[in-house]
């Protein structure tokens, strides 16, 4: 499949040939108009934007409320296995599980297709569009979309204010990761009739624990 | 020229307009989205600057095109990932084909991606042996009718809730367990589901190619577009050229426009970046990854800078659902790939000699289109040019006859009076004999389905004469 | 200062809608205009335009910039003509002589409600008319010319009228010119969609600032037995207070 491909060049050529009018075109900084209104208190707005976008928010004070939040999380899911990003934290949760279920560590592979409620990290929440930025390094690719319940685990101080932020944030650390994703709610689909029903391919439930800087 | 996409889509249209339930679900689906449109610019603090914003980013990729796109693939390739570079519909046919071959592929899952519809990807695969699977609902359902896909953004705009818990019925019995919408997505989750973790491939589209990043964006709500680049050993993006970005930055501005304009969300739920293969220390992820590069026309619009402009689309789907001809007609008269008024300007300079000239007549100029695109394409413009140019190629001597006619009498007062008045005698005479609306009638394609104009004693002119001089 | 303007008034219109131009007339006269008509005007070449004959209105547009060059100010009581001559004239005659005379002149025409509006600044032009009105928005008017406000404003302060307002008043009726006749079916579906939103308002009366869509509203009207009368902004206008 590697090896020579001739229409690339011969693509490019046509691409060049066309655009050599150099017909200008106004640079982006032309308008630089606020195209968005300022978001005076980002965490106050994340957790509005989570609330109509249907991403289920526990907010918690420390460490000690944020393990018992996941008890809960773990309590209210239905029997089967549990998938959780090998991370420290998670491995301290995870001695709460239910000796029943099964548990699997991102360190030892992908979750399966009967995985019940995958537990992860993020790098940041977005508080424009109440989003998890999120990517292959927080546990992997499958990691936030192939089980019904997606568990989020993250600080305030990783709220960020805009779309922009969160793309910094990609810019700078993430780029060297294969996959790197905002995700805004619950799985979803209006296919029918425009009628929105939560839960199509991915997650119908999205959790995060959002716990105060410390 | 073939004259065969204008008869069917005269046909189709026919039959469309007088289809009153038709007429009502598309108005019932407009509505909501309108609805919904209305409310989510109202997130934007300036949306026609966001406009202006996504215009001028998509143009300044445009005019370089050649360099981001070089861009593009050295980061791809940095990362382990594959660029081919398709001239034609076949050459990209043929390369996925082949890949699919070589690497013993037998189910593929598939993520909305109207370029694949362009190059007709799925009858080759399948041809093969290959089961390919649909896996956006709209899609998957319309998939399941044998129909192609009635909008870009909402292929089964068209279905009632009835009619799609029929097909269920027809195809996939065991699945069904109910006939309201959040059971009829459970079935077609369930099946898919089965398909999504034993394909070996996955194919999807991009929305943009992220240049500086080296990555292609994909904006999904079901999640179907992050399993299908997840889960299969090998996944495909295919695209066209023109879908190139800049900078990763500009999609602060180009998600939440995208999402705005498609649907009214505020972001599409998934708004996935794709860069390359399984990295070595992750997870998962496929052992391969393919970008496919369509040009298929594409340079070929590129060279003329008057319709340079409609390659920043972004398939949002906005002007479709504004444009009256569309709601009346839906989105399979057309009988093209990309439908409504994108699809009127695109298919005739994409494929210049499949006889698609009369769709940019096909249109009252009404310019709901143009207001509503959020990259700012002068779509009526490029409907009128469409025109310009199709007279010039075509002939049409009829036509231009007429206009010549038409010329003649507007280039002199006494010239117009007199033809004036004989038109005006020919619509009364009509009247007269009661042939108006007949086929003896010289009026009929008007009288047809309107009553004619009454027709004045006198004109403004004569009026003039007498009451002009206070 | 003399207060004069020329007008310009569509062909279809003298042919077809006289009293059109002649309420325009009377409108323009009663707040203390006078009128100056051009009588060598014909037609501004939109048909041939619009059908992709450029070279064949090419003509018609030069023509038009030397009968009405002289003028200061252009009025006219259809948005859609109006803009033919200020959107698209410009680029109908780039890259010839006239280009420059077609932007300028450009800038000194004006729709009716526009120029009542814009250039008169007379928002009451002293009518009255007792009936219920429902307003349909052209689409070259409102979204070529960006006229919104303008009409609705006189027409509020028309005396005795009742405003209703129309659902989706912005759709196209369907007219389109040439389109009407070569896609009937799409343009009277188009057209009965719009006289359905018409009835809904059960007003007596639908306006608009463009005599082409009253023309094919009417037609359409009439064609599906439904009630609303179509009637120019200009003849509501005329009608003297008493
Ligand atoms: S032309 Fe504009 S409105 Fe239409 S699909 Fe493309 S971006 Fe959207």
């Amino acid at each position: 499949m590697a090896g020579s491909n001739p229409q690339r060049e011969r693509i490019l050529a046509r691409v060049r040939a066309a655009t050599a009018d150099n017909v200008p075109t106004t640079a982006p900084a032309a308008s630089k108009a606020p195209i968005f209104a300022e978001i005076p208190d980002p965490l106050e707005r994340f957790l509005r934007e989570c609330a109509a976008n249907l991403t289920e928010v526990i907010c918690t004070r420390d460490s000690m409320e944020s393990a018992a939040a996941c008890d809960r999380v773990l309590q209210s899911l239905p029997p089967g296995e549990l998938f959780f990003q090998d991370t420290p934290v998670f491995r301290s949760w995870a001695s709460h599980v239910d000796s029943a279920r099964t548990v699997r560590w991102s360190s030892g592979g992908p979750p399966s297709e009967s995985t019940q409620a995958t537990f992860t990290l993020a790098h940041g929440f977005v508080a424009q569009t109440g989003s998890i930025l999120s990517s292959s390094l927080c546990g992997g690719r499958g990691a936030s979309i192939v089980a019904p319940c997606h568990v989020v685990f993250g600080t305030t101080e990783q709220v960020v204010a805009d779309i922009d932020a969160a793309l910094q944030i990609a810019n700078h650390d993430l780029l060297s990761a294969s996959y790197v994703g905002l995700i805004s709610g619950s799985s979803r689909t209006a296919d029918i009739e425009k009628i929105l029903v939560q839960g199509a391919h991915g997650p119908l439930r999205v959790v995060v624990i959002l716990q105060a800087a410390s | 020229m073939s004259t065969i996409p204008l008869q069917e889509f005269l046909r189709r249209a026919t039959e469309k307009c007088a289809d009153l339930t038709h007429r009502a679900t598309i108005q019932r689906n407009i509505d909501s989205y309108d609805v919904a449109v209305a409310k989510g610019k109202q997130r934007f603090s300036d949306w026609e600057a966001a406009r202006s914003r996504c215009s001028e980013i998509k143009a300044e990729a445009i005019a370089h095109l050649d360099r981001y796109l070089e861009q593009f693939e050295g980061k791809v390739k940095e990362r382990g990932g594959h660029v081919f570079w398709a001239e034609t519909a076949e050459d990209a046919r043929q390369y996925i084909a082949g890949l699919a071959q070589s690497r013993g592929v037998k189910t593929i899952v598939k993520s909305k991606s109207m370029v694949t519809e362009e190059i007709h990807l799925s009858g080759a695969l399948e041809k093969q042996g290959a089961a390919v699977w649909e896996t956006d609902l709209g899609e998957y359902i319309v998939q399941l009718r044998n129909e192609p896909p009635y909008h870009i953004v909402t292929p089964a705009m068209h279905l009632t809730r009835v009619q799609i818990a029929q097909t269920f019925r027809e195809k996939i019995p065991s699945e069904m367990n109910g006939e309201e919408p959040p059971q009829l997505v459970a079935a077609a989750r369930r099946k898919l589901r089965k398909a999504f973790f034993s394909a070996e491939m996955g194919i999807s589209g991009a929305n943009f190619l992220v240049a500086d990043a080296g990555m292609v964006a994909i904006s999904t709500n079901e999640g179907n577009g992050r399993l299908t680049t997840t889960l299969p050993r090998i996944h495909v993006a295919i695209t066209g050229i023109e879908k190139i970005i800049p900078r990763l930055s500009d999609l602060a501005t180009l998600w939440p426009v995208l999402a705005t304009a498609g649907t009214g969300q505020p972001i599409t739920t998934y708004s996935t970046l794709i860069g390359g293969p399984r990295q070595p220390g992750e997870t998962d992820g496929p052992e391969e990854f393919h970008v496919v590069l369509l040009d298929n026309g594409r340079s070929q619009v590129l060279a003329s800078r008057e319709h340079r402009e409609m390659l920043k689309c972004i398939r949002c789907g906005a002007c479709l659902n504004v444009c009256p001809v569309y709601r009346q007609i839906g989105g399979h008269a057309y009988g093209t790939t990309y439908q409504g008024p994108i699809g009127s300007v695109l298919t005739p300079n994409l494929k210049p000699s499949a006889g698609f000239e009369h769709l940019a007549f096909a249109s009252s100029l009404c310019s709901a289109c143009g207001s509503a695109c959020p990259v700012r394409i002068n779509l009526p413009h490029q409907l009128l040019l469409n025109r310009r140019d199709a007279m010039a190629k075509t002939g049409q001597s009829g036509s231009r006859t007429m206009f010549r006619l038409f010329r003649w009498t507007a280039m002199s007062s006494v010239r117009f009076r007199v033809m004036g008045w004989l038109s005006r005698k020919g619509i009364s005479t009509a009247k007269a004999l009661g042939i108006a609306g007949s086929k003896l009638d010289p009026m009929r394609p008007w009288t047809q389905y309107r009553n004619g104009p009454e027709v004045p004693t006198q004109t403004f002119r004569e009026w003039w004469r007498t009451h002009g001089r206070q | 200062m003399p207060k004069t303007v020329s007008l310009f008034v569509p062909c279809f219109v003298d042919q077809l809608q006289p009293q059109v131009a002649i309420d325009t007339v009377k409108v323009l006269r009663r707040i203390g205009y006078t009128v100056h008509f051009p009588e060598d005007q014909t037609c501004c070449g939109q048909p041939a335009f619009n059908s992709g004959f450029w070279d064949e209105a090419r003509p018609c547009a030069e023509r038009f910039l030397k009968i009405f060059g002289a003028s200061d100010v252009i009025v006219c009581p259809s948005g859609s003509c109006t803009s033919m001559v200020k959107s698209h004239y410009p680029e109908l005659l780039k890259d010839t002589p006239s280009y420059n005379d077609a932007v300028t002149l450009g800038q000194r025409v004006y729709e009716l409600s526009q120029f009542l509006i814009r250039v008169a600044q007379i928002s009451d032009v002293g009518s009255w008319f007792p009936h219920s009105v429902t307003y349909h928005a052209s689409c070259h008017a409102t979204r070529e010319l960006g006229i919104h406000d303008e009409p609705l404003t006189l027409l509020k302060n028309v005396r005795g009228l009742e405003l209703r307002s129309l659902p989706h008043e912005e759709d196209c009726c369907g007219f389109g010119g040439t389109f009407s006749t070569k896609f009937g079916m799409i343009s009277a579906a188009m057209g009965d969609t719009k006289a359905g939103n018409i009835e809904a308002t059960k007003a007596e009366y639908v306006t608009s600032i463009d005599p082409s869509c009253l023309i094919h509203l009417a037609g359409i009207i009439g064609h599906t037995r439904r009630s609303s009368k179509p009637i120019h902004l200009a003849s509501i206008l005329a009608q003297e207070a008493q």
